[in-house]
């Protein structure tokens, strides 16, 4: 039955991390391949399941567990959507395992289960439709997410983890909370129920519901690293190794991803003159904030670590914003734009792995600042000269590739998406107006940053030390950015995929049926 | 009775509080335990406080004769993670307190 | 006109063609390389050539590619008078620098990437003329950019390249960046992005409120773009440049899609006061300040670099003027100064290579020995200085004829005819040292290097261009009278002006203003030049220094702002982001709830006094943890292990015996972990000093904070349990637990059934956390001062913090009898544990309690026989049960699946088995089990391997990773 595929992204990592664990720490070769198996067949049942949810105009497949009635039983739901964000963390995972198969994951024991225990908290996450299950996976996200974090142990991913694990500890204890608000007043966990009756809420009841929503909004904020609770991510994603921070990539648009299902389904235009468009405002300027310090942040960045880092945190601002507008159209930019930059980001930050020399310590890469002094024009100094050996010239393609990505310039894909994501936005009034002109801001600030970052490693000393490339890092970060390239070219069936996506979760109504339509089970 | 829980878990998260944010790390984690202890009986007390209720299915078939069971399997889930995640905290801020020398959060020992 | 379609798409393709191949050929090959490159160019030139007839009377054409037709995007090529023009500018010169460059680039380079970019340039630039499309023309206006920055970086080992690559990225990327946001605003005004649209849609973009915005947006990008001031400095740097780039990028192509941009969007933007303003005061700023500064650079390319600068202002000016004759006469210098200007660079370029040094000071006498280059560069410069019978003198004509006929008000007029006369005046005096000072003069002989006549095929570019100067000069009707018609007809369409192109007009007022220009830019020359020689920066405006002011600007943006916001949030400090995260807390939460009502329920307010009295204690507990922590921290540990107590405690009161047994359990293997972590943190002596005042400061500012979150919990608690809803999930649960889900304690049956997911999910986060603490650990050493001497141990010991640290020392002496003991007890405990497991389908109990149970007995062996005995004896693989135990709760749910019903469905029924009595059968019950393993298999790993960090203290030589391994997996 189809909906056994529902389930599937999530069984298939757990079964191999549990074989993997099983295995112990001998068999590397056998662990290091069922990593490889399962994504894969991630990729593949992530397939499959975009095709089904895209069949006509879209259907919900709503799968539920234990077979119990889905008010009150868990569910599992696959719309355009999760299906989209499940197949991008299963190319993104595919792309980053030939990269961590050399002295990465060497590092320490256990990479590959946490790995793979990472990708059943993404996509257990994507993938329910119940609040509190929504939680759990979180937390498996998170502790995986640890694990991977201190890969490899030393002063500085100790340090970072200590900070990182504190804030998010406390982060779920919000969610416990406004959880416990929620189902206090609703008496549901399930999200769509939950979007049934809100609309019915009033006086008390409504103010805690909106209390604990608050305090949900906040904990996916702190995820996202929004500002002024986005401090840990930097520290953290510099401080990981770098197939770990491009795994991480994708967890900053959890957040956004949580957010925007859940303020498009409980706070539609349909829930009622109070709780319509609840927050919106707070979740718009938060996004611009974030957009403009995060690139203050890039400009500012000493190490390219920190560099990609800023980067994140300038996409989650951006696409914070861009979901706070609540416009199909704006949506549909915003879903282009996290997927580019989920792939970009991912490729930059396995890309400072290669660019840095190994005898730096914890793998970062210092550039000086710039001094001010004025230089002579037309300095006639040693012009003359013969050019570089070409594993480098490959090394410096990707970084002016990635530098465009994330910039958003042409030739690259980021540049439509950044289009995409711009155009819709005039004429929504002020907020959009300023966060229109802080993301085309923010991508000068990227390319200023990149531009100088590149000088400075590929022109300025000739006789730079590159580190030895292994054949299958090179595989990772060409992988990336060939699809980036892809995407610039075959642009017509991924834009009405994502325009229809748009479309579908602004209509809540559809998902809310489907999930209330399976009301009662097959058991009494 | 709901006063008097209501007093004693804001007087447990206000401590917690208080401890997390002090510069020591083990002041941190004993904040950390103080208000999941918070947040756990703030769970519990979703399902309504029953006193004397029946927590095992017996004869009786009315569902008002027992306590809310949704809300104990939540505080469940909730207590075991936070073990895990604690034991967790507690192993990184060993090892942070081995390798910065000192138990500061910041590994920088600064005034307290 | 399909097949002239094709023509133009193919003009765009060949050129990324040829350069994605060049790097195909050899390094080694150059006169391959070479052949590609110019034969691409002479190709885009004939078949560029092919395509006047059709477009010769104005006529229009298109091709159209879909691209993203969801986002409005098409790929439309579209050719008209101007696109023809300038497709043959870029083309015919793309074709002579390559001939060029062979001969100038050292023979040491391989061309291959010289020339690979070269031709990307020129197809982004073709690519720009081209687009019928707005975002189209951004996105290959960004691409030439692009192509700029590599090509100027090209000799990347010196500083100046590099800076100069980056400035000229920064302020041309900028001013795309601003015309990508122009052209968004002006498609949002015309509702298309198609080029034809806009352009139709003039009348209402001029009246839209947005076109002040949309104005400023595209001309900044027009005037980074052809570098007119303040945004000129990136140009004169930009000359660090190999020649040949310099005679392509910043003479006839690149600095001309500022103005292609403006004559493009001149129908659509021209006509009104502030384009009038804008663009003619900045055109007119632009041509005297670059005439100005030419006259006193002494680097060569220097000099035509200002005077390109002047050049593009006057030609900016032109169409700023709004009148049509400005516009044509715009077109028409476009043609000549890239014909003059691009021949002049590479005169100088010839010079450089040939002499040595660029610096006009240094030169002198070249025309001695290579007479037929000095010939040429007259030629050029002479047509620069506008000098009868050659093409500057006409374009310079027609524009002092369009500076006459402007009617702004009497001032504005005779100011502009004053800058128009002083800047030709200029003009003259700086062709004449470029001329002077590198031909004429006796011949020096202090050249680093020995000139000579360049090779034939280095001169015949030069020769070229200078002969098309004579050629529009002397028959200006023949030679360019058709492709000036029609580019000017693509632009002003019916209004073309009459005008007229011949050499002699009588003796009129523009041939005055000429002659008076000439004559004075000679006395100038003349009277000041040793002066100008001795001068080292430009006179009024050398301060200004708007290179300094650029340089400053990113040091502020990439020092000063991040440092500064690094100082007022320090988000390095976790103390300060946990803070924020409260506060954020507190006030979202008030913000939620304070539009909406929210009255102080006083139902619940009655108290039975022991509850009370119990809680008195915990919460005193609680404080009591709060105050300890920092200095005894063992007494902390105790209180908190209090509060729990008092937690457990309620749980129980309040019937919910199963959460009682769990947080029992809980506690105690949490309390036993710290313990066992306690001994590694650094003893604290209470500081005998007073408090500092900022750490006063920051107490009572969290007291004050812990308060607020405590009272805001507490009142939420109190209010949502006062408005608890009626009927819960839960009443769905307590109906059917029984009969569909087979056990009577529902706690349970929802965990290991209804909700069996979450339970998976939770059981995986300790199987995580376990395999992050190993992983952790496996190598850590306990910093060296904790581990510490037997007697400093003993003080630690007295002060009770380090329990752990006893355990080995107890095995060995007194305590023997009882450590026997208490292995006896072990087994016992275990049997506990399963019990606990059988009947938690039933009654308080399952997997989870029985697991930590089973821990227990571990810890109970620990404390009797030290981690050293336990690891020899302990032959369990913990990492494997933690395996096992999820496999088997998946294979339970799977076998749902196998049977057609979703994952973890549930099958039960009960059976009767001896000794156990009546036991459930339960397929949950497999899940259960495999929660069990999982869970004792995650708390004994976790407790091996902090145990195993005592045995480190031990054991001084550094022991493999392996034995850990041996010992814990």
């Amino acid at each position: 039955m189809n909906g056994a595929l529902a389930i599937a992204p999530i069984l298939i990592p757990l079964i191999v991390a549990a074989i993997q664990v099983s295995l112990g720490i001998r068999f590397r070769r056998l662990r290091t391949s069922l990593s490889f198996l399962s994504c894969l067949a991630l990729v593949a049942v992530a397939a499959m399941l975009m095709m089904s949810a895209s069949s006509g105009e879209g259907t919900t497949l709503v799968y539920n567990l234990g077979d119990w009635p889905a008010r009150f039983a868990i569910v599992l739901v696959v719309d355009r959507l999760s299906a989209l964000m499940l197949l991008l963390t299963a190319v993104l995972a595919l792309a980053v395992m030939p990269y961590a198969l050399g002295r990465w994951q060497r590092m320490g024991p256990h990479f590959q289960p946490l790995v793979q225990l990472l990708l059943v908290g993404y996509n257990g996450a994507f993938l329910t439709g119940d609040l509190f299950n929504l939680f759990v996976f979180f937390e498996v996200l998170l502790a995986a997410s640890y694990g991977l974090a201190l890969h490899g142990s030393g002063a500085r991913r100790v340090g970072a983890g200590l900070h990182y694990i504190a804030i998010n500890l406390t982060a779920s204890m919000l969610f416990l909370i406004g959880v416990g608000l929620i189902f206090g007043v609703t008496g549901t966990l399930n999200m769509a129920v939950l979007a049934h009756l809100i609309p019915g809420l009033t006086g008390t009841p409504r103010a805690l519901m909106h209390a604990g929503a608050a305090l949900l909004g906040l904990t996916f904020l702190i995820k996202a690293a929004v500002w002024p609770v986005g401090f840990w991510l930097p520290r953290t994603y510099s401080a990981a190794i770098p197939p770990v921070a491009a795994l991480f990539a994708a967890m900053t648009k959890l957040g956004i991803y949580v957010i925007l299902r859940l303020s498009l389904l409980l706070f539609g235009v349909d829930a009622g003159a109070a709780s319509a468009h609840f927050g919106s405002d707070w979740l718009l300027w938060l996004g611009i904030i974030t957009l403009a310090v995060g690139s203050i942040g890039m400009l500012g960045a000493r190490e390219l670590g920190k560099l990609a880092a800023y980067c994140v945190l300038v996409s989650s601002g951006t696409l914070l914003g861009a979901v706070a507008l609540h416009s199909p159209g704006v949506t549909a930019g915003a879903l282009a734009y996290l997927v580019i930059s989920v792939l970009g980001i991912a490729a930059f930050f396995l890309l400072v792995g290669l660019v840095v020399p190994r005898e730096v310590p914890e793998g970062t890469a210092q550039l000086e600042p710039y001094d001010p002094a004025v230089d002579a024009l037309f300095a006639a100094e040693d012009e003359r000269r013969v050019t570089s050996p070409s594993p480098v010239v490959i090394l410096a393609v990707c970084f002016l590739a990635c530098g465009l990505l994330l910039a958003g310039l042409p030739p690259l894909s980021g540049f439509l998406a950044k289009f995409a994501l711009l155009a819709p936005m005039l004429g929504h009034g002020t907020g959009a107006t300023l966060l229109f002109a802080l993301t085309i801001a923010a991508g000068l600030c990227t390319m200023i940053a990149m531009a100088r970052a590149g000088i400075q490693i590929f022109w300025a000393d000739s006789d730079r030390e590159f580190p030895r490339v292994e054949p299958g890092e090179t595989v990772s970060v060409v992988s990336l950015l060939g699809i980036c390239l892809v995407l610039t070219l075959v642009v017509a069936a991924p834009w009405n995929y994502l325009s229809a996506t748009a479309r579908q979760i602004h209509a809540p109504e559809h998902y809310i049926q489907a999930v209330m339509g399976q009301a009662t089970g097959t058991r009494p | 009775m709901e006063a008097v829980l209501a007093i004693a878990i804001g007087a447990l998260a206000g401590s917690g509080v208080w401890l997390l944010l002090r510069p020591r790390t083990f002041q941190v984690i004993i904040g950390l335990t103080l208000i999941s202890y918070a947040v756990n009986l703030f769970i519990f007390s979703i399902g309504g406080l029953r006193v004397g209720a029946d927590p095992v299915l017996g004869a009786a078939t009315d569902p008002s004769r027992y306590s809310d069971p949704l809300p104990q399997a939540l505080v469940l889930t909730a207590i075991v993670i936070g073990f895990a995640t604690t034991a967790l905290f507690l192993v990184v801020l060993l090892t942070s307190r081995g390798l910065a020398g000192n138990d500061h959060v910041d590994g920088e020992d600064g005034t307290p | 006109m399909m097949p002239y379609g094709w023509i133009s798409t193919a003009i765009l393709l060949l050129p990324f063609a040829a350069a994605l191949v060049t790097p195909l050929i050899g390094r080694g090959n150059r006169k391959r390389t070479t052949w590609l490159m110019t034969g691409t160019a002479g190709v885009c030139l004939i078949l560029s050539a092919l395509l006047f007839p059709a477009i010769a009377e104005g006529e229009v054409l298109r091709q159209s590619f879909a691209w993203a037709p969801g986002l409005g995007l098409d790929l439309t090529l579209r050719v008209d008078g101007l696109t023809w023009l300038f497709l043959i500018l870029v083309s015919g010169i793309g074709l002579l620098v390559g001939i060029y460059a062979t001969y100038y680039m050292p023979r040491e380079y391989p061309l291959v990437r010289f020339y690979s970019l070269l031709l990307g340039f020129m197809g982004a630039m073709l690519g720009i003329v081209l687009s019928g499309n707005v975002i189209q023309l951004v996105f290959f206006w960004e691409l030439t950019s692009l192509f700029s920055f590599l090509l100027i970086g090209y000799w990347h080992h010196g500083k100046s390249a590099r800076d100069a690559a980056r400035t000229a990225l920064i302020v041309t990327v900028t001013g795309g960046l601003c015309l990508l946001a122009g052209v968004l605003v002006l498609a949002h005004i015309a509702g298309s992005y198609d080029l034809d649209a806009i352009l139709a849609a003039g009348d209402l973009i001029r009246d839209s409120p947005l076109y002040l915005p949309a104005l400023l947006l595209v001309l900044l990008g027009a005037f980074t773009k052809s570098s007119q001031v303040p945004f000129h400095f990136w140009l004169p740097q930009a000359m660090s440049a190999p020649t040949p780039v310099s005679a392509y990028l910043h003479s006839a192509t690149m600095v001309k899609a500022g103005v292609f941009l403006l004559l493009r969007f001149w129908p659509v933007l021209a006509g009104t006061e502030q384009w009038f303003w804008i663009v003619g005061g900045v055109g007119l700023t632009t041509m005297l300040v670059g005439a100005w500064a030419a006259t006193f650079q002494h680097d060569m390319k220097a000099v035509l670099a200002y005077s390109t600068i002047s050049h593009l202002g006057l030609i900016t000016m032109l169409t700023g003027l709004g009148s049509t004759l400005g516009v044509v006469a715009a077109i028409f210098h476009t043609i000549n100064h890239a014909t003059f200007k691009a021949s002049w660079f590479m005169a100088a370029g010839a010079v450089d290579h040939e002499a040595g040094t660029r610096d006009l000071r240094r030169l002198g006498g070249l025309r001695h020995v290579m007479p037929i280059t000095a010939t040429l560069a007259v030629i050029a410069g002479a047509a620069m200085a506008g000098v009868p019978l050659l093409n500057g003198f006409l374009s310079k004509e027609m524009f002092f004829a369009v500076a006459l006929g402007a009617n702004h008000g009497l001032a504005l007029d005779t100011l502009t005819v004053l800058v128009a006369v002083a800047a030709a005046a200029l003009g003259v005096t700086y062709s004449l040292r470029l001329v002077g000072g590198a031909f004429f003069g006796p011949l020096r002989h202090d050249f680093p290097r020995t000139p000579h006549e360049p090779p034939r095929w280095m001169r015949f570019p030069i020769g070229i261009l200078a002969l098309a100067c004579l050629a529009v000069g002397i028959f200006p009707a023949w030679v360019v009278g058709p492709l000036l018609r029609a580019a000017a007809l693509s632009v002003l369409g019916s209004q073309l002006p009459i005008y007229n192109l011949a050499i002699w007009h009588g003796l009129t007022m523009p041939m005055l203003m000429s002659v008076i220009a000439f004559v004075a830019g000679c006395a100038l020359y003349v009277s000041a030049r040793r002066r100008i020689a001795a001068r080292d920066s430009t006179p009024l405006i050398g301060w200004i220094r708007a290179m300094g002011w650029f340089e400053r600007l990113l040091a502020f943006l990439t020092t000063t702002l991040p440092e500064l916001l690094a100082k007022v949030f320090p988000g390095r400090k976790l103390q300060v982001q946990l803070l924020l995260v409260v506060l954020l807390a507190g006030i979202f939460g008030l913000l939620a709830v304070q539009p909406l009502p929210m009255p102080i329920a006083t139902n619940g307010m009655h108290v039975d006094p022991a509850f009370a009295l119990l809680w008195l204690l915990g919460v005193a507990c609680a404080i009591g943890a709060a105050a300890q922590a920092k200095f005894h921290r063992m007494a902390a540990l105790i209180l908190t292990g209090g509060t729990g107590l008092v937690v457990c405690i309620t749980f129980a009161w309040l019937s919910a015996p199963d959460l009682a047994v769990t947080q029992l359990v809980v506690e105690s293997i949490t309390a036993v972990l710290l313990l066992l972590g306690l001994r590694w943190l650094p003893k604290r002596i209470p500081g005998l000093s007073p408090l500092s005042p900022s750490a006063r400061y920051h107490r009572i500012r969290d007291a004050i904070i812990a308060i607020g979150a405590g009272v805001g919990l507490a009142i939420l608690a109190y209010t949502v349990m006062l408005h608890l809803v009626a009927d819960s999930a839960s009443r769905f649960f307590l109906e059917q637990a029984l009969p569909d889900g087979g056990g009577r304690n529902v706690v349970n049956v929802i965990l290991v059934d209804f909700r069996a997911l979450d339970t998976l999910g939770e059981i995986t986060v300790l199987a995580i956390v376990a395999l992050a603490v190993f992983a952790l650990l496996w190598r850590f050493r306990p910093a060296t001062e904790s581990i510490g001497s037997p007697r400093k141990r003993d003080v630690a010991a007295a002060q009770g913090e380090a329990h752990a640290g006893r355990q080995r020392a107890a095995l060995a002496d007194q305590l023997a009898i009882p450590a026997l003991l208490i292995l006896l007890v072990a087994p016992a405990i275990v049997l506990f544990a399963l019990h606990l497991f059988l009947r938690g389908h039933d009654l308080p109990g399952g997997g989870f309690v029985a697991g930590i149970t089973v821990t227990m007995a571990l810890i109970v062996l620990y404390m009797a026989g030290g981690a050293r005995w336990v690891e020899a004896r302990l032959k369990v693989a913990p990492a494997r049960w933690i395996g096992a135990g999820l496999l088997l709760a998946i294979a339970t749910g799977l076998a749902a699946v196998m049977l057609g019903d979703p994952f973890l469905t549930s099958y039960h029924g009960h059976w009767t088995v001896p000794v156990l009595g009546n036991v459930p059968f339960n397929s949950a019950m497999l899940f259960d089990l495999g929660v069990f393993a999982v869970v004792s298999g995650a708390s004994a790993l976790m407790l091996v391997v902090l145990a195993h960090q005592s045995l480190r203290r031990v054991i001084h030589a550094p022991e493999t990773p392996r034995d850990t391994d041996e010992a814990v997996s």
